[in-house]
């Protein structure tokens, strides 16, 4: 009877059988960590819906793989002599995939949704504030006055000399798209059976928390990619992309740190895997609203002084990733790459906290981890021993899920000191010194304010050529590092596995790690 | 019977009201909120503002619960407000019924195994076999499902190469997932049968049975099995509740889109919506789970009369 009762369910919950994912050729078949919560690119900040985006949108300039600027929608461009004044030319075969031609009419439209007031989007604040206008638009203007459509094909954008520094490089943000907005006028959720976009890959099927399948689009400008079909399946466990992987089932996937070293020495998979840096700093930030120790600037550099990072780095992490003196990470052009920062020196540090009179009278110190992953416990667990025997003060860890801790972090006024990182979106100074240290950003949280350092980025954003506004952010970064504000730690690096008959991927510091896959060709 | 099966009905109403309730209150009170979780590190106050608004999460609490309840009266359970384009009702139509097939073969399988393993064990009562069998349920119930799991993969999925390390789609792709999720189910309904079995083969009855010169597996079956059945079916009904919920690991580590893995993920990304929805699902499936088990008994024991 109870048999019956079991079968009769199964009877009723049995549908028809889905159909299997036929490993067709010229499928290129990489997968994604999880479900993204949009497809509209203006809203597309997480590490799930910026992938996707990348690959269905253009930009108006491209990244190379060693993170140099390129043409992409726009063919080329000039600047006015007091750089202040960009005329883009852009490609006339630049199709939406409804078939519509994109125009600078399109792009104009596209910006100013980018900035728009009433949606505020988290993607706003990169490239549309420094043109003229914007603060016009802000308070209720028609559009803004510094982009100007001359013609189809000619795109003028006029800049804030306020705030007129990086605009190349971001522009080259993988968000600041060109819409259709035909689609997008559709309403709410219109991105989630179509995209807007004029990439070499449309959008063919999303079926949520399973996976994606995008097609090649034929009238891509570059030429149709050699793929025909980009399947994009949604695994959560990154060791189960990794049994996919050695099981034929995916064709690129990333590689968990844990399992690093087992690849590395295997001579079957060491051919196959792909070792380069990223673009993306792992540091310990410290909350002098908290920790009222920290409020004097000799206990912030005598906490940065007693961490060991390069034995982290080489022992912790197997040399997989790199100590960092700096802030800001190879691949932003322009990187400090020679800057020394802090030295490790613990008898430095005691001196220093000598000098500010609390040896032996430290409070209890908490660090939290970002439990986005391993790595901060990885690098939080080494630091607070480190913190305890060279300084004697008591440290320790803590650690929530992701909701919480991102809760905690907004308000400001609960973390002592968090471990966590910051990855570019762009590649530019300003996505990381202005954004997270910069006294009335909306991103800092770590209660940094110095009008000194202030003062160095405005006029770094000013500066009248490239070479001077890298000067001035030099001296920005260095001013906060001797600061203390936060304790850099890590650079990191990506690592991922290919298989040999994907051919022609092109890889990229930035966003996931790779460049669109227009190029891919599978040889098999 | 008619009329308990309506009472029981009727009861489900404030049972799925105080869940509902529950649920809400304690989702919204959780630090953390949906837009805060979405933005990550990109969350400043004014465009968490502009999208709780969108969202009409900055309406007074009471508001929003009515509100929702009035949705849920005409059974329309909302959108995600993690995934604004994603309707909670196509979520849940195409999940649930994955995760009801994963439940339903992994119990029904265990159903079959396990009564097997218990008469067999319960005839073979002190006997090695017993042994044999009772240390098998025993593993069962102590070794996690995510070792069962990832032993598996790693015999036949990488080593041997038979079956597909994860996915959803193939028949094959069914086998694994199953066979893990099937584990601890086989060892309670070994152990209930085996012990419930064990009791019924005492009884004076099977004594008479063999006594008439009955075999042991018209015994069995027809006599002892009847009688021992009740604990059985309870268990089988408790185990296909713990199916659906409990294949979280196994939906995740088998990347199988099933309703555990939603519900979970909608947890830590305090998906409000979706989170309220899967808890009516559960609460809707535990009672008609409990319901089938109860209404089962006036069947399995006529002296049961409701």
């Amino acid at each position: 009877m109870a048999l019956g009762v079991v079968l009769l369910l199964a009877v009723v919950a049995a549908g028809p059988w889905p159909a299997a994912r036929a490993q067709m050729p010229q499928t290129f078949r990489t997968p994604l960590g999880g479900e993204a919560p949009t497809l509209d690119p203006y809203y597309a900040v997480d590490s799930a819906s910026a992938p996707i985006v990348f690959l269905m949108y253009n930009t108006l300039v491209g990244l190379d793989a060693a993170g140099k600027l390129l043409p992409q929608a726009a063919a080329s461009w000039d600047v006015s002599p007091n750089g202040l004044v960009y005329t883009f030319h852009l490609r006339d075969n630049m199709y939406f995939h409804s078939g519509r031609k994109a125009t600078a009419a399109d792009w104009k439209w596209s910006f100013e949704r980018m900035g728009s007031p009433a949606l505020k989007s988290p993607v706003g604040s990169v490239v549309v504030p420094g043109v003229q206008g914007y603060d016009a638009f802000q308070g209720g203007a028609d559009g803004i006055a510094g982009i100007t459509a001359v013609n189809p094909t000619t795109l003028r954008f006029v800049l804030n000399p306020a705030r007129r520094g990086g605009f190349l490089n971001r522009l080259a943000y993988y968000a600041a798209v060109v819409l259709d907005k035909d689609v997008v006028g559709r309403g709410q959720g219109w991105y989630a059976t179509q995209d807007a976009g004029t990439g070499p890959f449309i959008l063919k099927e999303w079926a949520h928390n399973d996976h994606f399948t995008l097609a090649a689009n034929p009238r891509y400008y570059a030429g149709a990619p050699k793929v025909a079909t980009v399947s994009i399946p949604i695994v959560t466990e990154a060791r189960t992309q990794l049994s996919e992987y050695l099981a034929g089932q995916l064709d690129f996937v990333p590689v968990p740190l844990g399992d690093y070293q087992r690849i590395s020495a295997d001579a079957k998979l060491k051919p196959e895997l792909l070792v380069y840096p990223r673009a993306q700093i792992l540091y310990l930030g410290l909350n002098p609203r908290v920790y009222a120790p920290f409020r004097d600037r000799r206990v912030r550099r005598a906490f940065a002084m007693a961490i060991d990072k390069a034995r982290i780095a080489r022992t912790v992490f197997f040399g997989f990733f790199q100590p960092a003196n700096s802030f800001v990470p190879g691949g932003i052009p322009g990187a400090y790459k020679e800057y020394r920062g802090l030295p490790y020196d613990p008898a430095a540090a005691r001196k220093l906290l000598d000098e500010a009179g609390v040896t032996g009278k430290l409070p209890p110190f908490r660090i939290a981890m970002n439990p986005f992953g391993p790595v901060a416990q990885m690098e939080a667990e080494p630091a607070a021993a480190m913190l305890k025997q060279n300084l004697g003060v008591d440290a320790s860890l803590e650690k929530t899920e992701f909701s919480t801790f991102i809760s905690n972090l907004n308000k400001r006024t609960v973390y002592q000191s968090f471990m966590t990182g910051w990855s570019a979106d762009y590649l530019d100074y300003s996505d990381y010194l202005d954004i997270l240290l910069y006294s009335t950003s909306p991103l800092n949280r770590l209660n940094y304010s110095n009008p000194e350092f202030d003062k160095l980025v405005d006029q770094a954003n000013a500066a009248p050529n490239d070479a001077a506004r890298i000067a001035l952010y030099h001296q920005a970064e260095a001013l906060m590092v001797e600061d203390g504000a936060v304790v850099p730690m890590l650079f990191s690096q990506f690592a991922y596995l290919k298989k040999p008959y994907v051919k022609g991927l092109r890889t990229s510091p930035a966003v996931n790690g790779w460049l669109p896959f227009d190029t891919v060709v599978i040889e098999k | 019977m008619a009329r308990y099966v309506l009472y029981r009905l009727a009861m489900a109403v404030p049972l799925f009201l105080g869940a509902a309730l529950l649920i809400f209150v304690a989702g919204h009170l959780a630090p953390g909120d949906p837009v805060q979780t979405l933005l990550g590190d990109r969350y400043t106050a004014a465009t968490g503002a502009v999208l709780r608004h969108q969202l009409g999460l900055d309406r007074p609490l009471a508001a929003q619960f009515v509100d929702y309840l009035g949705q849920l009266a005409t059974f329309r359970f909302g959108t995600s407000y993690v995934n604004p384009g994603l309707r909670v009702g196509d979520l849940l139509r195409t999940a649930l019924p994955i995760s009801l097939r994963l439940a339903t073969l992994a119990v029904a399988l265990a159903a079959i195994a396990g009564t097997v393993l218990g008469v067999t064990a319960a005839t073979a009562r002190g006997r090695p076999l017993d042994r044999l069998i009772q240390f098998g349920v025993v593993l069962g119930l102590s070794v996690p499902s995510f070792v069962t799991a990832a032993a598996l993969v790693y015999l036949f999925a990488l080593h041997l190469r038979l079956l597909p390390v994860a996915g959803w789609g193939h028949p094959a792709d069914y086998v694994l997932p199953v066979t893990v999720l099937a584990v601890a189910p086989l060892a309670f309904i070994t152990r209930i049968a085996r012990s419930s079995v064990g009791q019924a083969l005492l009884e004076d009855y099977v004594r008479t049975a063999r006594s008439k010169g009955l075999r042991t597996p018209r015994v069995l079956f027809r006599h002892a099995l009847r009688n021992a059945a009740l604990p059985i079916v309870t268990t089988v009904g408790m185990a296909f509740g713990t199916a659906i919920v409990g294949a979280f690991v196994v939906e995740v580590v088998f990347n199988v889109p099933g309703i555990a893995r939603v519900a979970v993920n909608a947890i830590f990304q305090r998906d409000y919506t979706v989170l309220q929805a899967t808890v009516l699902v559960y609460t809707a499936l535990f009672s008609f789970v409990n319901l089938a088990v109860d209404v089962s008994y006036a069947y399995l024991n006529p002296r049961v009369r409701y």
